[in-house]
């Protein structure tokens, strides 16, 4: 490779000096874009069916083969959800719903849910889409290395269903997996169940490293012509950060992984102290229980981010597009992603400020915690801030948008209470704390989960999700969801704690009966609305508007393809050149009221531009 | 124009329920009501800054609809406003997190005067301890614990003979006076939980963790178990007793101490011997057992 | 191909700054591949780490003696014990081994056929040596000295675990490497590199700078050897 560098003897840096110093001085120069340094990437193109969709290399079927595996894993997490409430709104009313099945449930609901689904579709479905299309790359810069890492993620979901299977059931451990319960008689699946669980885990680490580095030097190295770190859409940069986040955090869970599954299968010690099981003391000896808990929050709190980053991204990104409007301080954005990124790794006690770890860490976890709030906070005024003095076209996509401020900035502030430690004395462990991460990172996730699904799908399939039915869905999903958790909140007052499979002999308790039961109703009638979200999908696959080019007149790159929707490739012959960043909307002086990233400046003389 | 209204009254719907709710929690009967005060003004800052966000979404919404041809404004950046918004969201996290941290340095600190009580938890109960008259609890460990030293209790530690005993779930207190829980756990994690005195700490098996608070109102409390310990987690539960004086007193004297107990236990020794004989078991094991041999 | 001159690059923390700010790469002249695998020592970084750090906090706070390195790891040489003395000579193949591995970098930029195949050649035969003499430890320790994962007859049973653990899983990532460069040296033998032959998987054309990817997959294993070899011999 470094030979090829070395061809070219001539250096363009001047010219790029005077260009950035001078633009204006004449056409030429203006529209100058440093040449390409890099060859055209080699590609390999399918030919039979299994290539082309099974044992596919093209990034944007992967992407859709892993929202596919993703959100069938999601269906089983909605319909485990379901049974939890059930026996929450009407305990004893379903024979079938033991205790051991209940805790099976809440484990395998919790893990499905946070990461074989969300961090799964946000950065396998939507990063292998959207990370070529939007830097403008052919693919990503390991096809194959990324078909591996899909094919993996698949074998760690078949072993995690398998565990439904085995017997003892699958694990329930609560999603945390704490040892010594979560490896000892007494919890449910803690033979087979668990075990499956942890390689599950170890392999969807393995695969998902493959398909993280993919993303990276995509976004690093292989971005087009013109695409500056500082023109790629919020969209990349929230995968982009997450992605380093996964790289770095997952290390800590697969070291838990393997050093619980050698605790378990081996009887080695590192996290079983000395246990006393019926008046007779295990062979463990020594071991720390709160070393594991470190090991799982250092990855368990970044995962809260990997989950919420790429979330802040396509939101910010959606806003923009359909409020007509540059997305309000793009640079502070940025540097928010990066910052909340880089705290996310120093404020993972914050899990366990009543776990009996050395009490004095509580001062310097609260601290950082409540320091990301700031950044965060931040995001929040831009997205609205952005709405303002825009020009809001009122679909789907931003309606979802607008569901996912209001369950966000709801779900963010119930989190400075948890974060700041003395008010999470008494809140911890109940369920106020299930109210606000189901809030946070779970409704307003999802909520950004449907509208850019909403947004991208005519970029997918070529045709418009059905209107009507996206709005009954959204009115549904979002109305029925924030009367399931805002209401949870004060279940967490009155001190009824988490994971209790029934609870109301207590006498302050009964009447939380009444709200249990509304809570399940609205949940029933929440998960059946997903129903009309994916009869839409199917309908709208075959029947749906069909959509065209650049159909909400956005600027970033994915639109601007030769076909729609795009190809093996991407772009045709000639790869894009990028001009300006992704947020040129309502331009003054411009003819239209966007000015597509590719556009050159000489073609659009009169705007006033501010930023490039 | 329906879609600005039903966001608005999501808004007001949540702080008409926030207002009205029969649901909060039960009377504090502990020192703590720092943390329900920190807890409020969480609420006024934090639902402020939810209810004015949201409301100035809804602003935008109404105001700003889609209109053929209108223009948006054309501004990437507005530093003033941009920093402005910074410093009056560090203002507001440092009105919250101070009192907190304040209030966790008093939760942390353990005062002087404060009774020691061991919790003891297990798959799936409570039991407890008490100090006898020297006011110290003896030294022990779980790898001795056996029928005859159900608290794996150090035989050659004098702190340990005239500890109190209650192998129950329930736990009786004075009243205004401080206690400082020590938790223990004989295998998984479990949590002390007690929602009228507000505080909990997990109990680690292989460590000793501790909190604090002081019972200022007369009553039972249930006690809860606040971190999932497996199946019968919803289950165990205890009890909790604030009294006065001299019904404690009482209630103390009725509980059987280590010395006693060991006592008893000898009287019993001729039929443990014939047990152990059957069960392949050494009776008298405990009291030459180090930690090397048990393996 | 290029018209990137990476001499006439700004350098310095200007170069960086305008290299970070410029579009298509920020490692300028950077294989994808290079930078890949860095991204990946970076994360691989992070699960040793992981471990020597559970491993330094479970060996401060148990309570059991620990055992003491230099009589558990000690080798009978003419019936003196020498401490140390099977682990000086591992650590010192596995890092001779990376000075053969550079010289195999070396020789592949210069397109050097034959002394960068042999190179790499005798880089995976001191790999295999370093998994060979770790086998004959771990052997020792389990059938000679008793020790097991749950327990040992020195003291604390943690030594046991974190022990097997920690340079088991260092010794698979030896234990890959090996394999690696034993197929890199077939590829290097056999021409690959020179003629751009299509690897059989990837479809993608060979080129020398794999031997550096390789490389730096290499010197990362030796690297971490020797925290290893610092925090569980020396300690």
């Amino acid at each position: 490779m470094s030979d090829e560098l070395n061809i070219n003897k001539k250096t363009k840096y001047k010219i790029k000096t005077k260009s950035s110093t001078a633009s204006g001085r004449g056409e030429t120069d203006i529209d100058y874009v440093r040449p390409a340094e890099l060859p055209e990437q080699d590609l390999y193109h399918g030919h039979s069916f299994i290539t082309k969709w099974i044992f596919c290399q093209d990034a944007k079927v992967i992407g859709v083969q892993y929202t596919l595996t993703a959100v069938f894993t999601g269906v089983v997490g909605l319909i485990l959800s379901w049974m939890m409430r059930m026996q929450l709104g009407y305990p004893d009313l379903f024979p079938f719903l033991t205790a051991e099945t209940y805790y099976q449930m809440v484990t395998m609901h919790g893990m499905i849910m946070v990461v074989y689904l969300l961090t799964a579709l946000f950065l396998g479905g939507f990063g292998n889409y959207l990370i070529p299309l939007m830097v403008g790359a052919r693919d990503m810069v390991f096809p194959y290395v990324n078909m591996i890492s899909f094919w993996m993620f698949f074998v760690a979901v078949v072993v995690l269903m398998a565990s439904f299977f085995v017997p003892g059931g699958p694990t329930g451990s609560g999603w945390t997996l704490y040892p010594p319960q979560a490896i000892l008689e007494g919890t449910p699946g803690s033979g087979y169940g668990i075990l499956l669980m942890l390689i599950s885990l170890s392999l969807f680490v393995i695969g998902f490293t493959m398909g993280g580095l993919n993303y990276v030097i995509t976004i690093l190295q292989a971005r087009t012509r013109g695409m500056s770190l500082m023109r790629m859409p919020l969209t990349i940069w929230g995968i982009f950060t997450a992605t380093v986040l996964a790289l770095l955090a997952f290390p800590a869970l697969l070291v838990s992984s393997i050093m619980m599954t050698l605790d378990k299968v081996l009887e080695t010690s590192f996290f079983m102290p000395t246990i006393i099981k019926a008046g007779e003391a295990l062979s463990y000896d020594g071991g720390s229980p709160i070393l594991f808990q470190h090991l799982f929050w250092f990855f368990g709190h970044p995962e809260v981010y990997i989950v919420a980053l790429p979330a802040f991204g396509i939101v910010s990104d959606l806003i923009s597009v359909h409020s007509r409007k540059n997305i309000f301080g793009y640079r502070m954005m940025v540097w928010a992603i990066v910052g909340i990124g880089a705290l996310s790794f120093f404020v993972w006690a914050h899990h366990m400020y009543v776990s009996g770890m050395s009490p004095w860490f509580g001062f310097f976890f609260a601290t950082t915690t409540l320091i990301i709030a700031v950044p965060t906070a931040l995001k929040v005024y831009n997205w609205i801030l952005t709405l303002w003095r825009g020009n809001i076209r009122i679909n789907t996509v931003m309606l979802f948008c607008l569901g996912f401020i209001v369950t966000f900035v709801n779900g963010g502030i119930t989190g400075i209470f948890l974060g700041n430690v003395a008010v999470d004395v008494p809140l911890s462990d109940t369920y106020f704390v299930i109210a606000h991460f189901h809030m946070v990172m779970g409704i307003a996730p999802l909520m950004v989960i449907f509208g850019a699904i909403y947004h991208w799908f005519p970029l997918v399939t070529g045709r418009f999700l059905d209107e009507k039915l996206g709005k009954l869905h959204f009115w549904i999903t979002f109305l029925g969801a924030y009367s399931i958790y805002f209401p949870m909140h004060y279940l967490g007052f009155i001190g009824v704690p988490r994971r209790y499979f029934e609870m109301y002999d207590s006498p302050y308790m009964t009447s939380a009966v009444g709200m249990n039961e509304f809570i399940s109703l609205a949940a029933f009638i929440v998960g059946a609305a997903q129903f009309i979200f994916f009869y839409n999908l199917v309908k709208s696959l075959r029947l749906g508007k069909p959509a065209g080019k650049n159909p909400w007149k956005a600027n970033s790159l994915e639109w601007l393809t030769p076909d729609v929707p795009p190809t093996h490739g991407n772009w045709g012959e000639k790869l894009p050149v990028v001009h300006r960043w992704a947020y040129d909307y309502g331009v003054p002086g411009a003819k239209e009221d966007y000015i597509p990233q590719t556009t050159a400046p000489s073609e659009v003389k009169d705007a006033e531009v501010e930023k490039t | 124009m329906f879609t600005g209204l039903i966001f608005l009254a999501v808004i007001i719907g949540s702080i008409v329920f926030h207002v009205w709710t029969p649901w909060w929690w039960t009377d504090i009967a502990s020192n703590w009501s720092a943390m329900d005060n920190t807890i409020i003004l969480s609420f006024w800052i934090g639902g402020g800054v939810f209810i004015l966000v949201c409301l100035f979404m809804v602003y935008c919404i109404f105001r700003y609809q889609y209109k053929e041809g209108r223009r948006s404004e054309y501004k990437p950046e507005d530093k003033k406003l941009e920093k402005g918004l910074t410093w009056l969201t560090t203002i507001g996290v440092v009105a919250l997190l101070a009192p907190g941290l304040v209030v966790w340095n008093n939760y942390i600190r353990v005062p002087d005067n404060a009774i020691q009580v061991e919790v003891m938890a297990w798959q799936w109960g409570w039991k407890y301890r008490l100090p006898g008259q020297d006011g110290k609890l003896g030294a022990s460990n779980n790898r001795i614990i056996s029928d005859d030293n159900p608290y794996g209790l150090n035989i050659d530690d004098p702190n340990g003979k005239d500890d109190v005993f209650v192998e129950s779930n329930e736990l009786h207190l004075l009243k205004d006076r401080p206690v400082k829980i020590l938790l223990r756990s004989i295998d998984v994690l479990h949590n002390f939980y007690v929602p009228q005195f507000r505080s909990k700490m997990d109990a680690v098996p292989g460590t000793i963790t501790y909190y604090w608070f002081e019972p200022n109102k007369n009553g039972e409390y249930e006690v809860l178990c606040a971190e999932y310990c497996g199946v019968a987690h919803y289950a165990m539960r205890g009890k909790v007793v604030v009294e006065d004086e001299v019904s404690y007193n009482k209630w103390l004297s009725e509980q059987e101490t280590f010395s006693s107990f060991t006592a008893k236990n000898r009287n019993n020794k001729l039929n443990k011997k014939k047990f152990a004989k059957i069960n392949n078991l050494s009776s008298d094991k405990n009291s030459i057992l180090k930690e090397q041999d048990v393996r | 191909m290029s018209d990137l001159n990476l001499d006439k690059l700004p350098g310095g923390f200007k170069g960086m700054s305008e290299d970070i700010g410029s579009d298509q790469t920020t490692f300028k002249g950077v294989n994808w591949g290079k930078a890949m695998m860095w991204i990946f020592l970076l994360s691989d970084t992070f699960v040793f780490s992981c471990f020597l750090v559970a491993y330094m906090k479970v060996r401060a706070s148990v309570v059991e003696p620990w055992p003491y390195p230099s009589e558990v790891f000690a080798l009978e040489m003419m019936g003196v014990p020498v401490p140390l003395l099977l682990i000086a000579i591992m650590t010192f193949v596995l890092i001779t081994s990376s000075g053969t591995m550079a010289l195999a970098v070396k020789y592949g930029y210069e397109k050097n056929r034959k002394m960068c195949g042999w190179f790499v050649l005798l880089t995976a035969i001191g790999g295999l040596t370093f998994v060979g003499m770790q086998a004959f430890e771990w052997s020792k320790l389990i059938f000679h000295d008793g020790v097991r994962p749950w327990g040992n007859p020195f003291g604390a049973e943690q030594f046991g675990a974190f022990f097997f653990m920690i340079t088991g899983f260092h010794g698979t990532h030896v234990s890959i490497g090996v394999i690696f460069l034993f197929i890199f040296a077939r590829k290097v033998f056999r021409g690959d590199f020179d003629t751009g032959r299509r690897g059989y998987f990837t479809t993608m054309k060979s080129d020398y700078v794999a031997i550096e990817i390789l490389g730096l997959y290499w010197h990362f294993v030796d690297l971490v050897w020797v925290f290893i070899f610092a925090f569980f011999y020396l300690w």
